[in-house]
């Protein structure tokens, strides 16, 4: 083996001067992969998929019809033996105990009530795995909410859950925020969903359901989302002074400040140098005395 | 010499009797609590943040960690939401062991409850009796999964072993004893003139308040509202179970007590019927090695010791990772119900309260 195939000693990259500050937005280790897709659930969506993948489907059969074609006048012409006709590919079908749940359209009482007293303030209403989603506009939610507190015929009691979801790739908006309401009295659970744009103010659930006051705490801790009329909209399980929202997609993983560089990834000797800069402010020799 | 002021105190965040790191500020008259603000994040480890960095079957022994008193259920709760979101269906005999295993931490978890609940209000005894018991329910988990606390007990789609030999004789010879230690803990604590006086009339919340502060479990049931996943929602094998709903009226730390003994003969009663009707037949249904999700989003709730356990997932197309994955931890919610609970009270009071609750701040923080 020559040298020149031999991997070239490099420099250890230069140290910062002053005190050691972390610039975490332009570290080398925060290496965030942002989602590229948008998997919101979504019966139109859901759909216009399937819509598009069959024609898909039709258009490559068609095409491969046309060429058998092709491929056979031109062996007639040449007197040869005529080409094998073209099979249609059946889907694989895996053998284990899978059954995906699709979207299905709404037949749900609740969900067609809903939609006869919000009118157009809903935007989708569906069913998946057994659950009920019903989509509101963003503005409308605590009608909606109020709606299924009071109706005699849905009486919604408990908001069980309320919880958010980062989508750094969709347009027209960054957040689903989603209410999971359970009625305790007609063993019924209902899912109520709004999306939201980034710096968009959402009307606070705790007016209708005083259970909320925490959750929604920790949807602006972990992502972001202030709601509006909140009584004490604050960080919940951070610390007060904390950047940035963990549960955002584009957050990093690898932990702020000297965490970041790993022992194991130090191949540049950058933590010794580090150390020896610190040192030498705080006057102490860490350097090894030379051997004579 | 008497000044007409407010005090503020800080119980915690390292006090014994707040299980975990939990912090509670104090504004006394007197000794009266006026006002009670709980603050929280101490034990904060980014558990949701974690799963979504890891595949599906990784974000088990996350939810291990969470309420390391009550590891089983959570493990339940996450492998149905997992199910749920895959469509998959569980073997019926895997259902039956699952089933049992729960009620059993049930009774674990219930078991601690007691022992540090009483210990905290000054009952020592009933805490080595109780530990006693526990014991042999933590050993059973050794049998069954080689470990006692975090116990990661079972996969999607079923479990990885079927019950080891001579599980059978493990579990008659608990129940032969359990009815009978029960009575014992009761004679210690039920006609106790301290005990009584520590806790009847204590931390009052009532039905219309716990519901909208969506406090669920015992502290619900106590206050009259027979709201049981089990029974409501039913899962694994619980439909097919015969059992009572214990519910009391008072909405006190003493109905909260007396619900929870009952809830324990009652899982009894449930282990029972899952050794006598165990099916038999596989624990695992065909999977994939590697899952890959449709886009899909799913909420499982589960009724674990202390209260519902809910999962929320999100599937990303193709991807082996869930794109969100939330966890609506029951301690977290009955928290919100401390500052109704407490304020009016005596400052002595609140270490009741927050017994009563039963909260494990593993869950609360995540």
């Amino acid at each position: 083996m020559s040298d020149e195939t031999l991997p070239q000693p490099q420099e250890p990259p230069a140290a910062p001067a002053g005190p050691y500050v972390y610039d975490y937005a332009a570290s080398p280790q925060r290496q965030i992969v942002l989602p590229k897709t948008v998997p919101l659930p979504s019966l139109i969506t859901f759909l216009a998929e399937q819509k598009a993948a069959a024609e898909a489907d039709e258009a490559k059969w068609l095409k491969q019809l046309a060429d058998f074609e092709v491929a056979k006048a031109k062996a007639e012409a040449e007197g040869k033996d005529a080409p094998k006709p073209p099979v249609r590919a059946v889907p694989r079908k895996d053998d284990n105990d899978l059954k995906t749940p699709w979207p299905q359209e709404a037949k749900d009482a609740d969900l067609l009530h809903l939609q006869d007293c919000l009118g157009g303030k809903v935007e989708e209403i569906f069913e998946q795995a057994g659950e009920l989603t019903c989509q509101v506009s963003k503005e409308s939610i605590l009608e909606a909410l109020l709606l299924c507190r009071q109706d005699a015929e849905l009486n919604y009691e408990m908001l069980a859950d309320q919880t958010a979801t980062h989508y750094p790739a969709a347009t027209g908006f960054a957040f689903s925020v989603v209410y999971h309401l359970t009625s305790i009295s007609r063993r019924k659970r209902l899912r109520l969903r709004i999306l939201v744009p980034e710096g968009f103010v959402p009307e606070s659930a705790c007016a209708v359901y005083p259970s909320a006051n925490w959750m929604e705490r920790e949807i602006y801790d972990m992502l972001g989302i202030r709601f509006a009329n909140h009584p004490d909209m604050t960080r919940i399980l951070c610390p007060e002074d904390w950047e940035g929202h963990p549960l955002r997609k584009d957050y990093p993983t690898v932990g702020l400040g000297q965490r970041d560089i790993s022992f194991r990834e130090d191949r540049g000797g950058r933590l010794e140098l580090i150390a020896m800069q610190k040192a030498g402010q705080l006057g102490i020799n860490l350097k090894q005395p030379k051997a004579e | 010499m008497f000044k007409n002021e407010e005090m503020e105190i800080n119980l915690g965040p390292q006090h014994p009797s707040t299980h975990g790191v939990l912090r509670v500020k104090l504004r006394l008259d007197g000794e009266t609590i006026t006002h009670c603000r709980p603050m929280i994040g101490y034990l904060h480890r980014g558990v949701e943040k974690i799963c979504e960095n890891q595949t599906f079957f990784q974000g088990q022994v996350w939810t291990d960690r969470m309420d390391y008193c009550s590891a089983v259920a959570n493990n339940l709760g996450w492998a149905e939401a997992n199910e749920k979101l895959f469509g998959i269906t569980v073997p019926r005999r895997a259902q039956y062991i699952r089933t049992m295993l729960n009620e059993f931490n049930r009774l674990a978890s219930h078991l601690i409850w007691l022992a540090t609940h009483a210990l905290d209000i000054g009952a020592m005894t009933v805490f080595l009796y109780a530990f006693r018991e526990r014991e042999d329910i933590l050993d059973m988990n050794e049998a069954f999964c080689g470990s006692r606390l975090t116990t990661t007990a079972f996969r999607i789609g079923g479990l990885r072993e079927d019950l080891p030999p001579g599980f059978e004789k493990l579990v008659t010879k608990f129940l032969a004893k359990f009815p009978s230690c029960l009575e014992e803990y009761e004679n210690l604590l039920s006609e106790n003139r301290i005990w009584k006086k520590r806790t009847v009339g204590v931390a009052k919340l009532s039905a219309e308040d716990a519901i909208a502060l969506g406090v669920t479990g015992p502290v619900l049931r106590a206050a009259g509202v027979p709201y049981d996943i089990r029974k409501a929602f039913p899962y694994a094998a619980y439909a097919e179970m015969d059992f009572e709903v214990p519910t009391k009226t008072e909405a006190d730390t003493y109905a909260r007590y007396l619900v929870r003994m009952e809830e324990m003969r009652q899982s009894a009663r449930i282990i029972q019927q899952c050794m006598d009707g165990m099916p038999e037949g596989p624990v695992m249904a065909k999977l994939p090695k590697i899952l890959r999700a449709e886009v899909n989003e799913v909420y499982h709730a589960t009724e674990a010791p202390k209260g519902e356990i809910g999962y929320y997932l999100v599937g990303e197309k193709g991807s082996g990772n869930p794109y969100r994955f939330h966890v609506r931890a029951p301690g977290f919610i009955n928290l919100q119900a401390l500052p109704k609970m407490a304020e009016g009270g005596l400052i002595a009071d609140i270490v009741a309260a927050i017994g009563t609750l039963d909260i494990v701040l593993g869950e609360i923080d995540r």
